[in-house]
């Protein structure tokens, strides 16, 4: 067989079997990639860095286990920015599913300030400086009813407290008090933000996304109907490169470990389709020569 | 009878959808507060509690029936069980009257489901990656003038997405912007101009009775 004819009859098995080790390696031998923050990313550290004293953020953790290791680094990054900046900070998740998901990452951040913690104005407190909402269906309920009163739709918190009897909820009354929502989802759901939370209530809101969904958000982020747009595992170690440069925010960076797998695999892909394209050109060329 | 009671709900229920969006009236809106945060989420737990009991009923079925692939319905019902019972009883933050750890051995909700279902569920997706290799390998050849449009365009997103790109030109990075926020956007305006219309198109038809193929019974 030829050469031209072996580029373009790569055995399946050899693709896999390159691209898983170009994939873990990067990820064994741990070396975060700096990188330079674009525009959609600094845009939303901007709207989270300039909330008021007296506004909170929201962050909506409607992301399911598949896209966990792309939208899971935004929710740390934004809870270890949000923590270390002393915003007040709602946590909730439009689906049952994701609950475990969002209960991880608070827990995690959590830790890790708390160990750092010498007294008591250091910790992170649980209805002090965050409060877990939980879930409450149908996904249009909050997404419309926290507009009028958020501890009317979250009658209880996600561990049964009564939510306005918590010290942070005594300021936290609906939309007028939320600076920005950030919606960490790979579905349409922070369309739906949009279209109900924001046409009629003004709520700002902006994104974290999966890399495929991310092109169908541009319109919206163009329109300035999303204050800030993070796509991917690029925006994510994006927003990690941005806290840790103007906050001196600290801890494991996951997104920027995982991007020089992500260059490799995107190179790697990029190799076998110009393979791909050599060897379907030369077979071309010599068919149409015996013609 | 079984036709017109549905046809009915649904034109009422869309209309007031609908109203609740044009009518600022405080009396209306307080109504529609009402329809939205009280019945509508009894109807999502009626919407539950069937959905739980179709599912039950699916899979008691098949094994009565020993439908192909019949034991996998068992491994699905005592999951199904013991997540129920550890949910239920267990409590959110281990804090339920079931106890959920023996000595250093933990079982509560949160545990199954970051040790049993987020790596299953991510392990799924992440095989993904290796099909799409496969798959872009074997698809993407430059055939027309339009394909090479696209394999560029696809090439110069892929490269400048990455920290790689900055390194190459730190106007490459500034360039995917662009052909996210320009060509990208143009097209994508279409699609959803496209996709609103035909929705608003399909919801008028439904609530108005003329499509029915919801209802079933092969119409």
């Amino acid at each position: 067989m030829k050469l031209h004819e072996r580029f373009l009859q790569i055995d399946r098995r050899i693709i896999y079997a390159i691209l898983l080790l170009v994939v873990t390696l990067p990820l064994v031998f741990r070396s975060p990639l700096k990188v330079t923050p674009m525009s959609p990313v600094e845009k939303l550290f901007e709207a989270v860095d300039n909330t008021p004293d007296d506004m909170a953020v929201i962050i909506d953790c409607s992301y399911a286990p598949q896209i966990k290791a792309e939208v899971e680094p935004m929710a740390i990054a934004l809870l270890r920015h949000a923590f270390k900046t002393r915003k007040k900070v709602l946590v909730l998740s439009l689906y049952v599913e994701m609950i475990g998901l969002a209960t991880k990452a608070l827990n995690q951040v959590v830790g890790e300030f708390n160990s750092l913690a010498l007294t008591a104005n250091d910790s992170i407190i649980y209805g002090r400086d965050y409060v877990f909402l939980g879930w409450q269906p149908p996904p249009i309920v909050p997404m419309l009813g926290m507009g009028e009163s958020i501890s009317a739709i979250y009658v209880v918190d996600y561990y049964g407290n009564q939510t306005d009897t918590l010290a942070m909820m005594k300021g936290i009354k609906n939309y007028n008090n939320i600076n920005i929502l950030v919606a960490l989802s790979g579905s349409s759901i922070p369309i739906s933000w949009v279209a109900y939370a924001q046409n009629r209530y003004g709520l700002r809101v902006g994104v974290g996304c999966t890399a495929v969904s991310g092109a169908d958000f541009y319109p919206y982020y163009q329109t300035g109907q999303f204050t800030g747009l993070m796509v991917g595992m690029k925006g994510a170690a994006e927003y990690e490169e941005l806290i840790e440069r103007r906050r001196g925010v600290e801890g494991r960076r996951i997104a920027s470990e995982a991007m020089l797998s992500l260059t490799y695999a995107h190179l790697v892909i990029i190799l076998f389709i110009i393979a791909g394209n050599i060897g379907y050109f030369i077979s071309r060329r010599k068919q149409r020569r015996s013609q | 009878m079984k036709k017109t009671i549905p046809l009915v709900l649904i034109f009422v229920a869309g209309l007031l959808g609908i109203i609740s969006f044009v009518i600022p009236h405080p009396a209306y809106q307080t109504y529609d507060e009402w329809i939205r945060n009280s019945f509508l989420r009894v109807l999502s737990a009626f919407a539950m509690v069937l959905a739980l009991g179709s599912l039950l009923r699916v899979h008691f079925d098949k094994i009565r029936r020993r439908r192909k692939n019949w034991q996998y319905s068992w491994l699905l019902l005592i999951a199904f069980g013991a997540s129920s019972i550890i949910g239920l009883f267990g409590g959110v933050a281990a804090d339920g009257i079931l106890p959920t750890a023996i000595g250093s051995f933990h079982f509560d909700i949160q545990v199954l489901y970051e040790n049993i279902v987020i790596p299953l569920a991510s392990s799924m997706f992440a095989l993904l990656a290796f099909f799409m290799a496969s798959a872009a390998y074997r698809a993407f050849r430059v055939r027309s003038t339009e394909a090479t449009l696209l394999l560029t365009a696809a090439f110069i997103v892929m490269i400048g997405v990455l920290p790689l790109g900055h390194s190459i030109s730190k106007h490459l990075p500034m360039f995917v912007q662009w052909i996210l926020n320009v060509p990208n956007v143009a097209g994508q305006r279409g699609i959803v101009l496209g996709i609103a219309l035909g929705v608003v198109a399909t919801s008028l038809k439904i609530i108005l009775g003329i499509e029915r193929a919801w209802l079933g019974g092969g119409e």
